[in-house]
């Protein structure tokens, strides 16, 4: 038995499979805060699930994330070279919000009291110029304990080049202070520049006393009802790792939730053999997408927490994957600025008050009212029936809108899902076209609550040819997760030249690399016959600072030179005819795991569904007699033509008018939008 | 009529586009200068050089590349100009505005044969010639030994470059292969622009986009006029100097009038000095810029900057001051005059708008140019960077610690370990300077210190402005201490701190302190409670003795 869990602010879902009866289930409880593991126990309670027969357990969490965000971690202290101790707090010194001339910084994680200096230095290849000074690290050590220091941190200059320095001061300071939480910098990342990689290990130290004990007790908990192995937590480079591990390095966890869809629609693409899709989960106050190119879902070490368009925000230099997230979702509020422009979000009614609809208080018009005055939504199938919403409490919402622009509430609830819709293109640019990429060459895979409502309209605008809203759609980041595989991935920094020395030494490195994660995957307690490995080189021209991502797997310097001006030239328009040189090396371990079997999702067969209801829906043109389907209703492959509305409890499918809409046989609705190209 | 959901988002999708030019030119840029300090701006203005939407790395840039624009369309004309043109511009008494370093590149676009917009953009040049290397100097006496100056010229004919420009660029200009791949970086961001702004006509179609643009900037005028009736009406004066000019000139005075009305505000520097011998001298299209940096500020910060936002703007200055200085001043490090004219508005202001204004900061770029070599090939490397410094405090808050002054912003101070891995040095230290100065009720953000040990011989030259008083306090507080460049020699030759250093020789082992000023204090220092004094003794940010004398804290025990 397998299980996979996914802890939301309001719900906690469940998927489970019965690799014995082929079953796949799910079920959802009401989440538990603070004590998330209650929640987890409540759904497998739920589920009436044989908790000894689970072998394989994910689990996705949002601890790390909400320690981080709500500033509530351990009282952290850090240990530097003599001479950085304020490189914490200068961070980069940029000031985003760039005409106010009364920012305010971010305050650094932790305060100059408790950042301590000790004496060592490298040099920038690694060789020491100044040893370990021990008497400074243990007076430092005295003095963490004095002032009842829970986690601390050790970044030292260099330390990507060489860790030796780090992890000799780790070793001293758990001799001095067995108890003590330590994070040396090297462990978690090797790239170089030294605030961003003294910031990761200071945030890993800040989380790491409550997501270990996290962890702990949900472990303990999950033992007492008789999981006996097979713990796994989601990580945010879409892999997962042991318990274990998720204790010494919690910050591995921090998008530990919202991936699990990515994952998903890439097993989901891996089935059908749609290897390029552009993932839209659009939430309730969010929607996040993301790129899979050739079945590989992209990752990025440029995250940061609380970073908006006028703050920097935190860097956290560990392999997240590339989603970019918008306020634009179901609750999010519509509102006209001061200077009567139209604009959607920020701000979300959340679940309480919740949109005008609910009656429970909410008076703003959300997008999800948009949809009810359009009709799009059925006011007595939300939520399949379980849930009361009042369409005239949305159109009284949308009654000012409509009067600031002078038309009627059809139309101002039309523009604004119009403009929401514009939100969420620019926001499928940002993964795509800015990166170099055509969207006609994807399909869209839309989930979450809201996906299945915008995603054909999003499809047309950006010219792409084909949607998929997946079955499980409710609970698809859940699992998602089912499908996922431990994963770690391991990154160094070295500039080296772009020929062919530089590239024996690129061999020998990737070659240790190779090594160091198998230690480390057969550490963890993995067997070895079940490891893959996939390098990559990050390559720049010699002069350049930012680098282009190319893919390793043969070690030859003229295909990599041509694999790197051809991805350059994608991304940035141009070549060059500069040298090139190595910066970064890469190596993802996974470790394979049985696919699932989704058989159970096979639709039935026939030709003949009829609509369960007709109804007025409001499009672009007017309002439009409508055919109404219940998804479950529909057999594999009977092409449905829009308008049409395909309806099921948790969400509602809107096709337009020129597309065709169809099941196919792992139970995905498809939609054809008429204007893709051939692929 | 057009439905006002569909303008809204063509509005949208027009504010993306310079965003997306700003991050492909710097993300393939081969300059530091621009990919670590974002020194440079993308902007789209409409076809009569009105600025539409702009992506800025700095501050500085804001409002000043549409002076760009309408150089060229007084230039060439719209029947000069065809698909594919890119043209240069960096004259500092023209539409280029700043000094030579400064590089605009501006692309009109076509659709169906008629111009409907431009793209262009700003961006530092690490070399353009000149005496020095850099082209940046403190003893230039004329423009002509500050490097090469493009014209307002075609760097691009329809689409091809112009190989005897390229050619003639690439010879005269001490890093060749850096300044080419960052012009070859510009073009690729202009044209960036170019296809998204046809694409949108594709869908949109012409008419849409004009209404669009009107809208956008009638838009911009009505939020800056509702932003200013709510600012204190009058009339506000203040008077300061620029401190040196490198070449002896002594100090200039300076001054400005400020009137604000319910739908004017007139920024008036009559009355300022003349313009200097050396290369402190701003310019008019400078100035300009300035204040539109000031307005916006005082205004409406966080708004997206477009040129209808500046209409009620006027700023008057007569010519040949140092704010407005004449060909053939020379101008290289014109930022140091900019800075002292927006901070003394800043001045004239701040005792109004404390909701808008702090006490003064550290107000210098600082910026060093040290010549070195790269430790791997010694082949010769210019490490060029600003510093950040100390902010100061405001009616509720302490100042900021170590950020960047108000003419840069989204710029990033360099990786110590980057630094070592590029040039031949030793970076000793970098940290907060925690000596006297700034106090308050609240208290100044620290100016930093960082220590460059040298591995190799080299040289440096900088100009760190206000190095003789420090950042100015407000309501009683302490001033801020000054910025200062200092050198240590290991041969024993005598010890150097100053403001502007020029070319000094260094030897291997020597010492480069570049220090930052803390910036001023708001209210009365013995009014800070005695809490927050401790937890900045225990910080070490203050000294026992400051704790006592300057803040009146009672020594315990």
């Amino acid at each position: 038995m397998k299980l996979a869990t996914d802890i939301g602010g309001t719900f906690t879902d469940l998927v489970y499979l019965d690799e014995a009866s082929g079953e796949l289930g799910t079920t959802k409880s009401s989440s538990t805060p603070p004590n998330f593991a209650q929640g987890i126990l409540d759904t497998i309670t739920k589920a009436n699930l044989d908790a000894k027969a689970v072998a394989h357990f994910v689990h996705g969490t949002t601890v790390v994330i909400n320690a981080l965000t709500e500033h509530k971690g351990a009282k952290t202290a850090l240990i530097t070279t003599k001479g950085f101790r304020d490189v914490l707090a200068i961070a980069r010194a940029n000031r985003p919000d760039i005409y106010n001339l009364r920012f305010k910084k971010q305050p650094a994680f932790v305060p100059r009291e408790y950042r301590y200096e000790v004496e060592e230095r490298l040099d920038y290849k690694g060789e020491v110029l100044t040893p370990l000074n021990e008497a400074d690290v243990a007076k430092i050590a005295a003095e963490l304990k004095a002032e009842g220091i829970e986690a601390v941190a050790v970044a030292f200059l260099h330390s990507y080049a060489n860790p030796v320095h780090e992890k000799y001061c780790a070793e001293l300071l758990k001799k001095h202070l067995p108890d003590m939480f330590v994070t040396s910098s090297s462990d978690i990342t090797k790239e170089w520049r030294e605030y961003e990689r003294s910031n990761t290990a200071v945030l890993n130290s800040y989380v790491q006393p409550v997501a270990s004990s996290y962890v702990q007790n949900l472990e303990n908990a999950l033992r007492d009802m008789g999981v006996k192995s097979g713990l796994h937590i989601m990580k945010s480079n879409g892999g997962t790792n042991t318990f274990e591990l998720s204790k010494q390095q919690p910050i591995h966890l921090v998008e530990s939730g919202p991936v699990g869809g990515v994952i998903g629609a890439k097993a989901i693409g891996d089935l059908i053999g749609e290897k390029n899709i552009i993932t839209m989960d659009v939430g309730g106050t969010t929607a996040k997408t993301s790129l899979i190119e050739d079945g590989v879902v992209k990752f990025t070490t440029n995250y940061y927490i609380e970073k908006d368009p006028f703050n920097p925000g935190y860097p956290i230099k560990v392999p997240v994957v590339d989603i970019v997230e918008i306020g634009a979702g179901g609750g999010s509020i519509a509102h006209i600025d001061d200077a009567g422009a139209l604009k959607i979000g920020p701000q979300s009614a959340g679940a309480v008050p919740g949109p005008a609809c609910y009656g429970q208080g909410g008076d703003k018009p959300t997008v999800t009212d948009a949809n009810l005055v359009l009709q799009r939504i059925n006011p007595d199938y939300f939520l399949g029936g379980q849930m009361q919403v009042d369409p005239e409490l949305s159109k009284k919402a949308y009654t000012p809108i409509a009067e600031s622009f002078d038309v009627s509430v059809e139309e101002a609830a039309l523009g604004v899902v119009r403009l929401a819709d514009a939100n969420m293109v620019n926001a499928i640019k940002l993964v795509s076209v800015r990166r170099g990429y055509d969207p006609r060459d994807f399909a869209l895979v839309a989930f979450g609550g809201g996906g299945a409502m915008h995603a054909a309209s999003l499809a047309k605008e950006l010219n792409i040819g084909k949607v998929i809203i997946p079955f499980a759609t409710g609970t698809f980041s859940a699992l998602g997760m089912l499908m996922t595989e431990p994963m770690q991935d391991f990154i160094r920094t070295k500039v080296l030249p772009g020929d062919e020395n530089g590239l024996a030494q690129v061999r020998d490195i990737l070659t240790e690399m190779n090594t160091e994660a198998a230690d480390f995957m057969r550490a963890a307690g993995y067997p070895e016959a079940k490891f893959s490995f996939k390098p990559y080189i990050d390559m720049r021209y010699v002069g350049q600072e930012h680098t282009v991502r190319v893919p390793a797997d043969e070690l030859n310097l003229a295909k990599l030179e041509s694999q790197f001006h051809d991805l350059h030239e994608q991304a940035y328009t141009f070549r060059l005819e500069s040298p090139v040189q190595f910066v970064n090396y890469l190596v993802t371990i996974t470790v394979s795991q049985d696919p699932v079997d989704l058989s159970r999702f096979k639709p039935k067969a026939g030709n003949n569904a009829k609509p369960k209801a007709q109804r007025q829906v409001y499009f672009e043109g007017g309002w439009q007699d409508t055919a109404i389907y219940e998804r479950s209703d529909l057999p594999l492959g009977q092409k449905i033509a829009g308008p049409c509305i395909i309806e099921e409890p948790q969400t509602i499918t809107v096709v337009h008018k020129g597309m065709q809409a169809w099941i196919d046989e792992i139970g995905n609705i498809v939609i054809d939008t008429g204007v893709g190209h051939e692929r | 009529m057009t439905d006002p959901f569909t303008l809204e988002i063509l509005k949208s999708r027009l504010m993306v586009i310079a965003e997306e030019m700003f991050i492909t030119q710097g993300r393939s840029s081969k300059s530091p200068i621009i990919y670590e300090v974002l020194d440079y701006a993308c902007a789209i203005t409409s076809s009569k050089a009105e600025l539409i939407v702009q992506a800025n790395g700095v501050a500085g840039f804001l409002g000043a590349l549409t002076f760009a624009v309408q150089d060229v369309l007084d230039k060439f004309g719209v029947e000069g100009l065809s698909p594919g043109d890119i043209i240069a511009t960096n004259i500092p008494y023209e539409g280029g505005g700043s000094h030579l370093s400064d590089v605009s590149m501006i692309m009109p676009i076509f659709y169906q044969e008629k111009l409907i917009a431009f793209a262009v953009n700003k961006a530092h040049w690490t070399e353009v010639g000149g005496k020095d290397a850099g082209s940046m100097t403190n003893d230039s006496t004329d423009i002509y030994q500050e490097g090469l100056q493009f014209p307002c010229i075609k760097l691009f004919e329809k689409g091809k470059p112009v190989a005897a420009i390229i050619d003639l660029l690439a010879v005269n200009v001490r890093t060749p292969d850096s300044t080419l791949g960052d012009m070859y970086a510009q073009a690729a961001a202009c044209r960036i622009g170019q296809k998204r702004i046809e694409e949108l006509c594709d869908v949109y179609g012409l008419e849409l986009i004009h209404l669009a643009i009107s809208s956008i900037l009638d838009e911009g005028e009505k939020r800056a006029r509702a932003a200013l009736k709510t600012l204190p009406k009058g009339t506000y004066f203040a008077q300061d100097e620029v401190e040196d000019d490198g070449m002896g000139t002594g100090k200039t005075p300076v001054q400005v009038k400020i009137s604000i009305t319910d739908d004017s505000f007139i920024a008036d520097f009559t009355g300022t000095g003349k313009q200097a011998l050396g290369s402190i001298n701003c310019t008019r299209v400078a100035l300009n810029a300035a204040m539109r940096i000031m307005f916006i500020a005082i205004t409406a910060p966080q708004i997206p900057a477009n040129e209808g936002i500046f209409r009620p703007l006027t700023v008057i200055c007569p010519d040949g001051t140092i704010f407005t200085a004449q060909r053939p001043a020379p101008t290289s490090t014109y930022w140091e005059t900019r800075l002292v004219a927006s901070d003394i508005v800043w001045q004239a202001l701040g005792p109004v708008l404390p909701e808008r204004l702090t006490a003064g900061h550290y107000l210098s770029v600082c910026s060093e140019v040290l010549r070195t070599r790269n430790p791997e090939t010694g082949e010769m490397a210019l490490l060029v960077e600003p510093n950040a410094g100390g902010w100061g405090a405001g009616v509720d808050k302490d100042g900021e610690d170590g950020m960047f002054c108000m003419g840069n912003g989204q710029t990033y101070v360099l990786s110590s370990e980057v630094a070592e891995t590029r040039y031949d040095v030793l970076v000793n230290h970098y940290g907060f300077d925690v000596k006297p100065g700034g106090e308050g009720k609240y208290r100044g953000g620290r100016g930093l210190i960082r220590e460059y040990q040298m591995l190799s011989p080299g040289s440096i030259t900088a100009s760190f402005g206000r190095s003789v008083k420090g950042a100015w306090a407000a309501q009683g507080g302490n001033a801020g201490t000054p910025n200062a460049i200092e050198v240590k020699f290991s041969d024993g030759r005598k010890s150097v701190s100053s403001g502007k250093v020029t070319r000094i020789p260094l030897h291997k082992g020597d010492l480069v302190r570049l220090i930052t000023g803390t910036g001023g204090g708001w209210g009365n220092p013995k009014d800070r409670p005695h809490t927050k004094v401790l937890q900045d003794l225990k910080a070490g940010l203050i000294c026992p003795d400051v704790a006592k004398k300057v803040y009146g804290l009672e020594a315990k025990g």
